[in-house]
């Protein structure tokens, strides 16, 4: 993989300020990274993702649960990447240009990698907007932290730390 | 406690008190060297000053009353003799221990022993009145050292003396001491039938505390102060007594007392005699050897930092600067179309630049060995006290360099093995003449690098082992039949000791046969992909090499392969290597075996777990690689051997922590990622 292929978060541009849909200030707001799996948009906070990967190649390891797609090398790191999809019950698919590894930190200065179908781009989503979520066994076992409706999208927010530490 | 400060102070007293382990035993060697005296008593004059600071008065109290003993060993008042030396170790114990507690997050510390503070006293005080009380020569017993007995318990005869001569000493030194106060101990203080009460004991006290407090009005502060410590005899100051003296009030004022100082060191401890006494028998059941036993615990706290010499954070730094020019040197050339040997030559200085840097980081992970062999001398001298035997312990090649996790993990084998020598090895005294050999027993612990290894080894020159007695012993434990026991060379025999389950002391002693045998230090250190080697002469004595590579991080492996996916073999584990011949191999149980000169292998096929896809029918062309896993050995069935590569082991991270059979993984020359086998966990895979 060379430097080119790498993506870092910083390049993205399409930041807005914390504006609803009227473009008048909403208070304070959370960054993240959205992104998508099938057609449902996933968030996850801007402060625990390092960085953007291209898929290159993926060590497969024998003896791994489903999840685990393999090993990746960041920079003399190895990286488990994780299979999103099939946390969420979806069916693999083939890697494809549009493919991303988002990598994330977890606690104890592990990092994570999380193949995802499509990241869409980088948005302060005002507090107002996320809703508490009744602590349901589905909500759980989904990880979810939260839910926001903004600009006519629903956005679920994935809390990773939860999510990784059951897999692992 | 201010946090930092306390940081500041744990990280400078844990070396003081690595340096005082080593000192204090030295010094036992040698009492009359003048630099190591200075050098101990400036030890325990800083680790006091530095917990004076921070208040914490356990500490203070236990290194004020060793630095005056040493302070009187310095002037040649007392002798540092073996029974000094006990009570000083474990002084040095106490607050080993206490600096320990506290980097371990630990903010308060146990109370002192009354007894132990009693000691350090008695062994200041007494010897004090040596020199002055010398009509008392009719009970020279009752001076210093020897008046603290061996069992570290004070009769009241004793203590009564004790005072008696502080008091004569007080009047010979001319502290202007009133004749009041020897009138008012005399009948006060002293019972015809010779034994003070603890009641009465309380009373002579007080009396002494309010004739002392008379006599603060007439008498001027500064030389009460100084003069009952005896420092000096020249009447000169020198700054080291001036710093004592001024800890000597801070001391003071901390504990509150209102009496000048002369009287603390006494009466804390006798202001319980009854607790103290109480005590003295829990003491006594702990052995001269506690300082030894509590060693091996010690690397359980593992330090997290590490000092670096300035010198090669400026040559990483140096490097680093490198590499930015190298990386720009690239950039340019990539835009400007450059030729292939521009290039090839910035690549080739990428390649010095990169070489040298992973050096000089590696190097600031080394430290000298010198951070394990340090508490030896302890160990070797209190336990040659305990057994009554007389042994020398020589350290050699200290100052070798070796990774930081290594000397760390090499600890508690090194003290297993030394043990060894001292309670096996060396003979006693009696029958080391009988032999004909000195009466003190050596033994040697020696460090040195050999290539990308370091070679560690524990020599004695005691009694040796008898391989016969060896293979006797295997034998009637059924754990060889007698024809393979007599077949066995003597190096085999030998080997023997480290098997699990096999120990041959007739009697089983609290220092060493405690069920934790040679087996467990033979599995950590093969645990370290290091190898241990026996050689020993009946008679003449023993020596136990180890072998472990000089860090951890890089591996030699031996390299394999199914299609694209590269494994890691640790190469230490690996035989031999030879071509699968379906001829040689037959199934017993179900189980594959492969026949070699005349021993059947277990043979596993690691395609059925590494690519299932893959498994075939015919696995002719295929290699067979034969591992060592502890005593058993294996075969696995590889479709490739790409050979040797020393590699970096990189962790698998949380997510793959539970899947077995590996121990990590690597990056290769091509960049692809190889995973490293863990042997025991494929083993268990197919079983």
């Amino acid at each position: 993989m060379n430097l080119d292929a790498r993506q870092k978060l910083s390049s993205f541009q399409a930041v807005d300020a914390g504006l609803d849909d009227d473009g008048a200030y909403a208070g304070p707001s959370a960054r993240c990274v959205l992104f998508t799996l099938e057609d449902e948009i996933y968030g996850i906070y801007v402060k625990k993702i390092r960085e953007v990967l291209r898929v290159g190649k993926i060590r497969q390891v024998a003896g791994t649960p489903s999840h685990v797609l393999g090993v990746i090398n960041v920079r003399g790191v190895i990286v488990t990447v994780v299979d999103t999809r099939t946390v969420y019950g979806m069916p693999r698919k083939p890697v494809t240009d549009l493919s991303r590894i988002i990598i994330v930190e977890l606690e104890e200065e592990q990092t994570v990698g999380m193949m995802v179908d499509f990241v869409m781009e980088v948005r302060d989503i005002p507090e107002s907007r996320f809703e508490a979520l009744s602590s349901t066994k589905e909500n759980a076992s989904r990880y979810i932290q939260g839910i926001a409706h903004y600009q006519n999208n629903v956005i679920i927010l994935i809390d990773v730390d939860n999510m990784m530490m059951k897999l692992a | 406690m201010d946090e930092d400060i306390l940081q500041d102070f744990l990280v400078e007293a844990t070396e003081l008190v690595d340096q005082l382990n080593e000192q204090l035993v030295d010094l036992e060697q040698s009492p009359s060297d003048r630099d190591l005296l200075n050098a101990v008593f400036r030890g325990f004059h800083t680790i006091k000053g530095g917990a004076g600071f921070l208040g914490i008065t356990p500490l203070i109290e236990v290194c004020h009353r060793a630095e005056n003993v040493f302070d009187k060993i310095r002037n040649g008042d007392v002798e540092y003799d073996a029974v000094a030396a006990d009570v000083i170790l474990r002084a040095f114990d106490v607050i080993s221990d206490s600096i320990n507690l506290l980097n371990e997050g630990h903010r308060e510390l146990p109370e002192n022993n009354p007894t132990l503070l009693k000691e350090l006293d008695a062994l200041t005080k007494g010897q004090l009145a040596a020199p002055v009380a010398e009509e008392g020569a009719s009970q020279p017993k009752l001076s210093l050292p020897a008046d603290v007995d061996p069992d570290g318990d004070m009769t009241d005869d004793e203590f009564e003396a004790l005072l008696n001569q502080r008091d004569q000493l007080e009047g010979g030194a001319g502290v202007a001491v009133s004749q009041a106060e020897k009138a008012l101990q005399l009948p006060e203080g002293l019972d015809p039938d010779g034994e003070i009460t603890d009641d009465e004991f309380e009373a002579l006290l007080n009396q002494r505390d309010s004739l002392d407090t008379l006599h603060v009005g007439g008498v001027a502060q500064t030389p009460s102060l100084q003069l009952p410590e005896g420092m000096d005899p020249d009447g000169e100051i020198t700054d080291d007594e001036f710093d004592a003296l001024l800890n000597q009030r801070d001391l003071l004022e901390m504990s509150a007392m209102t009496e000048p100082e002369e009287e603390i060191p006494v009466m804390k401890p006798v202001a319980k005699p009854a607790v103290a006494r109480a005590q003295v028998a829990s003491d006594d059941d702990e052995p001269v050897s506690s300082g030894a036993s509590k060693a091996p615990a010690k690397p359980g706290t593992t330090e997290s930092t590490v000092r670096v010499d300035t010198k090669r954070l400026d040559e990483i730094m140096n490097l680093v600067g490198e590499l930015v020019l190298v990386r720009n040197r690239l950039l340019t050339l990539r835009t400007t179309q450059a030729s292939g040997e521009e290039l090839s030559n910035a690549v080739a200085n990428l390649d010095h630049v990169t070489t040298d840097l992973q050096t000089s980081v590696m190097k600031t992970r080394m430290q000298p060995v010198k951070k394990v062999f340090g508490r030896f001398p302890r160990v070797v001298r209190d336990l040659a006290r305990k057994l009554g035997k007389e042994i020398e312990l020589e350290l050699r090649g200290e100052e070798t360099d070796l990774d930081k996790n290594l000397v760390e993990a090499l600890a508690d084998p090194l003290v297993h093995l030394v043990r060894n020598s001292v309670d096996h090895g060396i003979e006693m005294p009696a029958d080391r003449i009988k032999a004909g050999k000195p009466k003190k027993g050596t033994v040697i612990l020696a460090a040195e690098q050999e290539g990308d290894h370091i070679l560690l080894s524990i020599t004695d020159d005691g009694k040796g082992m008898d391989p016969d007695v060896l293979r006797r012993k295997a034998v009637e434990k059924g754990m060889l039949d007698e024809m393979t026991a007599n077949q066995l060379d003597d190096k085999a025999a030998f080997e023997l000791i480290m098997s699990a389950g096999f120990s041959t002391a007739e009697q089983i002693s609290d220092i060493s046969g405690r069920g934790v045998g040679m087996d467990v230090v033979k599995s950590m250190i093969t645990k370290l992909n290091g190898s241990i080697d026996i050689h020993s002469v009946l008679g003449e004595g023993t020596r136990m090499s180890i072998r472990v590579p000089l860090t951890l991080a890089i591996l030699p492996t031996l390299m394999v392969s199914f299609g694209e996916d590269n494994y890691a073999i640790p190469l230490t584990s690996v035989q031999e290597i030879f071509d699968y011949e379906t001829g040689k191999t037959n199934k017993i149980d179900g189980q594959m075996m492969v026949r070699l000169r005349e021993k059947s292998i277990p043979l596993y096929f690691l395609t059925e777990w590494l690519a299932p896809e893959k498994v075939k029918d015919d696995y002719a062309g295929d290699k067979v690689v034969i591992v060592t896993i502890g005593n058993q050995r294996a075969g696995l069935v590889v479709e490739q051997v790409n050979g040797q590569e020393e590699v970096v082991i990189k962790p698998l991270g949380m997510m793959l922590k539970k899947v077995a059979g590996y121990a990590g993984a690597t990056i290769t020359g091509n960049g692809s990622i190889a995973l490293i086998l863990d042997l025991p966990g494929v083993i268990h895979r197919f079983q």
